[in-house]
């Protein structure tokens, strides 16, 4: 990867490495208090870094999502809404890694109520990033945050329940088995993960840290190998269509 | 390193070996993983931690404290609320930049809108939101989000 490409990429790095570069030469006093400036929090950084990619990791490996996917209902009660709670606080990823997943969970029948809270837990209370709030910003910070997070959370899921219907909600229909005949991946929500490209390796591979469809006519005796895949896929980024 | 990291440190360890013992194939592949959604971030990373150093070198303490600290503490809440709202930072990274600012006098209130919104109220994402659960769905989402992060810094100002 040339320097271009990686300025790119990195917007922001570069825009901050290029300040630097010009306060060294115009103002070396200061760019050099800036760096010692930042050491400090590069330092507290760098001790809590491992430990939210292995919460990260363990949580991704262990989550027994199917058994909390399976009970969002609508009569699920207050046990969906702390399942929910559960499930948005236990993942991983920006707000909108929780949209496609959400969405699959509504076509499963799940309650708007629940919905809403997955998205709005998993949004804000990810538990590697409580620890890093805890970190940066205390325990007592973190710990009233957290409690009114969740009643806020509870509240707006209620709210939502009242005022947007199921119907407001564009859902596909699910492709049906005959009609299958090409993947889709939305891009947007890849991980490049390259989970697809190992376990369908005719149909997926990766490029530029995205999976991308290889071969996008699909035969009919490789649909329900291809349906695993899809379930796998940790973003639910890919479909039928 | 204080208690607390070094507590995180050994429940971390202490699963990480549990999971090992485990299946160490799908701990393996778990880590990959998450090694896949951290590396995105680690340039923003860098990126955020060295404009620290740049913003407390520039910006003396007495003008963050006066404009996020005492003055008026409603209007600098609203005002980080909406540059929350606006902003695409990950939450990672926005919270040793907000740790600096209260390290230097900034006010809980004001922080906590800012960090609130920030991951609740997706301004940049709603388009995204609106074409996978309707308008209706978005623009309630966001507004009561938005009025409840306003309400949960407000309670913070109180209770810390």
């Amino acid at each position: 990867m040339n320097i271009v490409q990686f300025a790119k990429r990195n917007k922001l790095l570069a825009a901050v490495a290029l300040t630097y570069a010009v306060l060294f030469i115009t103002m070396p006093d200061k760019a050099v208090l800036s760096i010692k400036n930042s050491m400090y929090y590069v330092i507290e950084m760098l001790e809590i870094i491992p430990v939210i990619f292995l919460l990260t990791a363990i949580i991704e490996a262990w989550a027994p999502r199917e058994l909390i996917i399976n009970s969002f209902g609508e009569k699920s009660g207050w046990k969906g809404n702390v399942f929910s709670l559960i499930l948005g606080s236990f993942s991983a990823g920006p707000i909108y890694a929780a949209f496609p997943v959400c969405k699959m969970l509504l076509r499963k029948g799940a309650s708007m109520i629940n919905i809403v809270i997955i998205l709005s837990a998993w949004a804000v209370v990810k538990v590697p990033m409580l620890a890093n709030e805890a970190k940066f910003l205390g325990v007592e910070f973190m710990g009233v945050r957290w409690i009114l997070t969740v009643i806020s959370i509870w509240m707006t899921a209620y709210i939502m329940s009242a005022i947007v219907k199921k119907e407001n909600i564009p859902i596909y229909r699910e492709v049906e088995i005959e009609k299958i005949n090409a993947i889709d991946i939305k891009e947007q929500y890849c991980i490049g993960c390259g989970l697809c490209a190992r376990f369908s390796p005719d149909h997926f591979e990766i490029m530029d840290k995205k999976a991308k469809v290889k071969k996008k006519k699909i035969e009919e005796e490789k649909v329900a190998g291809l349906r695993l895949t899809i379930e796998k896929c940790p973003a639910k980024a890919i479909c039928f269509k | 390193m204080d208690v607390f990291t070094i507590l995180l440190w050994i429940i971390a360890g202490g699963a990480l070996v549990i999971s090992l013992t485990k299946n160490k194939r799908r701990t393996l592949n778990a880590m990959k993983i998450a090694r896949g959604m951290m590396g995105n971030m680690i340039g923003e990373i860098a990126a955020i931690l060295f404009l620290i150093g740049l913003i407390l070198t520039f910006i003396p303490p007495e003008t963050i404290k006066s404009v996020l600290g005492q003055s008026d503490q409603f209007i600098s809440t609203i005002v980080s609320a909406v540059v929350g709202s606006i902003t695409l930072i990950p939450a990672f990274v926005a919270f040793p930049l907000v740790g600096s600012f209260v390290d230097i006098g900034a006010g809980i209130v004001p922080a906590v809108a800012f960090l609130t919104t920030l991951t609740m109220v997706g301004v940049v994402t709603f388009p995204l939101e609106k074409q996978e659960f309707g308008l209706k769905f978005a623009v309630t989402r966001n507004t009561l989000s938005f009025l409840f992060a306003v309400m949960i810094a407000l309670a913070m100002g109180v209770l810390i």
